[in-house]
């Protein structure tokens, strides 16, 4: 993670929406906890809202996507592991219970990251991710 | 895009190191997860117990209930098993079957006692069935069928009392899958050999069972629920040829009929 400085200055109102799109994974992760996938969905679709919005806010849109979409794959599979044990033939086991720790584990750096990037962008610092914010730069164009 | 590929694997790489990491640290006993799940299991053997208990007649005769004890005891003292954690219930059915249900309850029915030709069979049954519960298939089988879920809305008093009824039904006429039985065969082999017993009682029950199978089909639950008896039984016998320990004494058949005589007058 590292704060890079941006092609422009962005306005107050920018800043605010930019910051909002990781509020948004949040809150959304907040409300649709057992579910991996809501939160996902409730960034794409602040991204579809904000796809014509300024360079600067699309930026930080789909850096925000983008690290939901890897968490998605992790979240996913051990939902329906844990769902295969509540109502399958599955029986918990250490290897079920490592995996699931390690996705918590995940979840949380995510977590942190995330709540530490919405603040600072709202401050006005351009925070570009490890892999996240060049694959971002290399998708999103002025 | 070759950077990028290189964060990709450095990123799979890491998740795959946490979990490698991960998976070295034992959790079940960390979180006492084995303990929970014991604990589930006797809640809901004592429930299941309690539901079927209501209707059924359990032998008290002290010469029947002791020769079965004795066959459990030098079963599970030869094999380090704690004999007090196994609940045995002989009940007066003339089915000829015999049972594991969840938190080490088994059930045997005094017509399958009355069927054994000798201790030995009786005890090729029993050590079957002690198989069973020591390999946890009991919970096994009905985590498979029901699922966890609905096991423990069972003993958290959620379930409808209809599924104890279920499970019973399942457990006393319904088969392990072939993976599981051969592995109680053989595990239930070697308790019985552990414990001096003669083993070719188990293998001879099944080679009789698979003769009269045919003709009467409906009193023998226990085949029905144990199928391909020649096969397994032909499986036991090469079993005890591999162990070289087949010089067991045969238990006595008189001292037998007098537990019959005794299962008679009950």
């Amino acid at each position: 993670m590292q704060i890079n400085s941006f092609s422009y200055t962005p306005s107050e109102h920018e800043l605010e929406k930019a910051s909002n799109s990781y509020l948004m994974s949040l809150v959304a992760l907040i409300a649709g906890m057992p579910l991996p996938i809501i939160n996902l969905i409730a960034t794409f679709f602040f991204y579809v809202g904000n796809r014509k919005g300024t360079y600067f806010v699309r930026w930080h849109c789909i850096q925000a996507l983008l690290s939901q979409l890897s968490l998605l794959f992790m979240n996913s599979f051990g939902f329906w592991w844990t769902v295969s044990i509540m109502f399958g033939t599955e029986t918990i086991s250490n290897k079920y219970l490592a995996y699931i720790i390690t996705v918590f584990f995940f979840n949380i750096i995510e977590l942190i990251a995330t709540i530490y990037t919405a603040i600072k962008v709202r401050k006005g610092e351009h925070i570009s991710w490890w892999f996240y914010g060049d694959i971002t730069q290399f998708i999103c164009k002025p | 895009m070759k950077k990028f590929i290189l964060q990709i694997v450095i990123l799979v790489g890491i998740f795959f190191l946490t979990l490698f990491l991960s998976r070295k640290v034992n959790w079940m006993k960390l979180f006492q997860i084995d303990k929970i799940t014991k604990s589930t299991e006797e809640k809901l053997g004592d429930l299941i117990w309690e539901s079927y208990s209501s209707g059924a007649t359990e032998i008290t005769s002290y010469k029947i209930i002791n020769t079965v004890d004795s066959i459990i005891n030098k079963i599970c003292k030869a094999n380090d098993i704690d004999t007090s954690t196994i609940k045995i219930h002989v009940i007066e059915k003339d089915e000829i079957n015999a049972f594991a249900l969840p938190g080490n309850h088994l059930a045997i029915y005094s017509g399958l006692i009355k069927d054994c030709e000798n201790a030995d069979e009786l005890a090729g049954v029993i050590s079957h069935e002690i198989a069973h519960i020591q390999k946890n298939h009991v919970m096994k089988k009905l985590v498979k069928e029901i699922g966890m879920g609905a096991l423990i809305s069972l003993t958290t008093g959620n379930g409808n009392a209809g599924k104890a009824g279920e499970i019973i039904r399942m457990l006393s006429s319904s088969s392990y899958d072939r993976k599981l039985e051969s592995e109680a065969d053989i595990t239930g082999v070697d308790y019985l050999m552990k414990a001096k017993i003669n083993p070719e009682g188990l293998a001879q029950f099944l080679f009789r069972m698979a003769t009269t199978e045919k003709d009467m089909p409906k009193a023998i639950y226990w085949i029905s629920t144990h199928p391909e008896s020649e096969e397994r039984g032909k499986d036991i016998m090469a079993r005890i040829r591999v162990s070289k320990k087949q010089f067991f004494k045969k238990s006595s058949n008189q001292e037998w009929n007098l537990i019959k005589k005794e299962l008679d007058k009950e």
